[in-house]
């Protein structure tokens, strides 16, 4: 006991001077995220190895599961290959209904290339003529509305995205079900206008705003954003502030959609204007 | 003792609000960051009980620390340097010791003496400051050149003051 107080007594100072060195280093180490991540990319590089070969080691010794699945796998394929060859040798083919009713033909594309902070910004994705893409095709992020195809090659196409200021589209509140029409200023990239929208209409902060599908390129009801602020400009109309549901700063796959009855659509409709 | 208690409270307390109001905020092009709080550890007196060295340091690190939003590498490069200090003034100690005179500055000792103590003092704090701050070793001599400059602005600006007080 004398010993153990004797030799604190002697090392007193690196003692403390290592509890106070200790809880710094535990603060650099716990509350600056990359400090963190470092110390912790350390640890993992020591015992990497380990736990590779224990990964090997239980992937062996699973090996019959892992077979037994693969083989499940491929009956699976085998049968799901087998009927689509039948199908298509077939002389005869059957015609579901549903292709003639079907309306919108959707494929998913990635973004290449992007910006936000001009006044009239295109995206471009990955997918061109050679993959169905056509000009006029609407643009969807995963959450909302995100551009219109102007122009393919044959592996890629530009589109206008919502932010630019030559884009109008054709939207409408849901809840009571008024029109108007969408357009960006500019400014901010979560934020677009609506404007159109008489001033007998009632108006709430968080009304959620979607397309109307008149325009033959969006199809109806696709979500567009909701509603921030309003106000009275002039006698008629309001002028809406709508905050985007999409995030175009991170949008990366965007579902572009076809409408295989636009000319349909165009046709009739200009036979009377 | 009390009065020394209260004149170095006070040289802490003008220390930092210099730190935190005035040199945090020269942060020339991202290699010059001069740090002059480290004067304190620099003028405790010699005979200074080591527990108070650390654990004034290790406070004077924080609250730079909680100011700067870099918890715990100020304190961890302070509290280093309060623990060399007793082996610095060891190293660099005049002929006649310190027992003459236990207040560490440049009236007593001379400008030379003064300048090897903050330089070396200085070197070991900003060492541990900016490699603990890029805590790797990839970019170890633009590290070194960070070191260096911010050092040799540090060591003006502690030198300055310090003549500042002798002109008293």
């Amino acid at each position: 006991m004398r010993n153990l107080l004797n030799f604190l007594a002697r090392y007193n100072n690196l003692i403390i001077f290592l509890i106070l060195e200790g809880l710094s280093i535990y603060f650099v180490a716990t509350r600056n995220s990359y400090h963190n991540t470092r110390i912790l990319f350390a640890v993992r590089s020591m015992t990497y190895g380990i736990e590779e070969k224990i990964n090997n080691t239980r992937n062996y010794l699973s090996l019959r599961d892992i077979n037994k699945n693969l083989a499940a796998e491929n009956v699976a394929l085998k049968n799901s290959l087998e009927r689509l060859v039948r199908g298509e040798n077939s002389p005869f083919f059957s015609v579901s209904d549903s292709v003639y009713k079907q309306q919108y033909i959707h494929t998913t594309a990635e973004v290449i290339n992007n910006s936000v902070a001009r006044q009239k910004n295109f995206f471009t994705i990955n997918k061109g003529a050679l993959q169905g893409i056509k000009k006029d095709m609407a643009v969807n992020s995963s959450d909302g509305v995100a551009g219109v195809i102007v122009g393919c090659s044959d592996n890629f196409s530009i589109a206008m995205s919502l932010l630019n200021l030559d884009f109008k589209l054709s939207v409408r509140i849901k809840s009571n079900g008024y029109f108007g029409s969408l357009s960006w200023d500019g400014r901010d990239y979560r934020k677009a206008v609506l404007s159109e929208i008489p001033q007998h209409v009632s108006v709430s902060v968080g009304d959620t705003i979607e397309t109307t599908g008149f325009s033959a390129v969006f199809p109806e009801g696709i979500l567009v954003g909701t509603i921030s602020d309003f106000e009275k400009v002039g006698g008629d109309f309001f002028t809406i502030k709508i905050s985007l549901v999409t995030d175009f700063k991170k949008m990366h796959f965007v579902d572009v959609i076809g409408n295989m009855k636009k000319d349909e659509q165009l046709q009739l409709q200009n036979l009377f204007q | 003792m009390i009065n020394s208690i209260i004149r170095f409270g006070l040289i802490f307390i003008v220390l930092m609000l210099l730190q935190v109001l005035l040199f945090n905020n020269i942060q020339f092009s991202g290699y010059i960051n001069p740090y002059v709080y480290i004067m304190f550890i620099l003028l405790l007196p010699v005979e200074t009980p080591a527990w108070i060295l650390l654990l004034s340091s290790f406070a004077a690190g924080s609250i730079i620390d909680f100011f700067s939003g870099s918890p715990g590498m100020h304190a961890s490069a302070s509290v280093l340097t309060a623990f060399v200090r007793p082996y610095v003034l060891r190293i660099i100690s005049p002929r006649d010791g310190y027992e003459a005179n236990p207040e560490l500055s440049m009236i007593n000792y001379g400008f030379r003496w003064f300048f090897t103590y903050t330089l070396l003092i200085v070197l070991v704090h900003h060492t541990a400051l900016f490699y603990l701050e890029v805590f790797r070793f990839a970019d170890f001599f633009r590290t070194m050149l960070r070191v260096l400059l911010s050092s040799l602005f540090s060591i003006t600006f502690i030198l300055l003051i310090e003549f500042y007080r002798k002109g008293k």
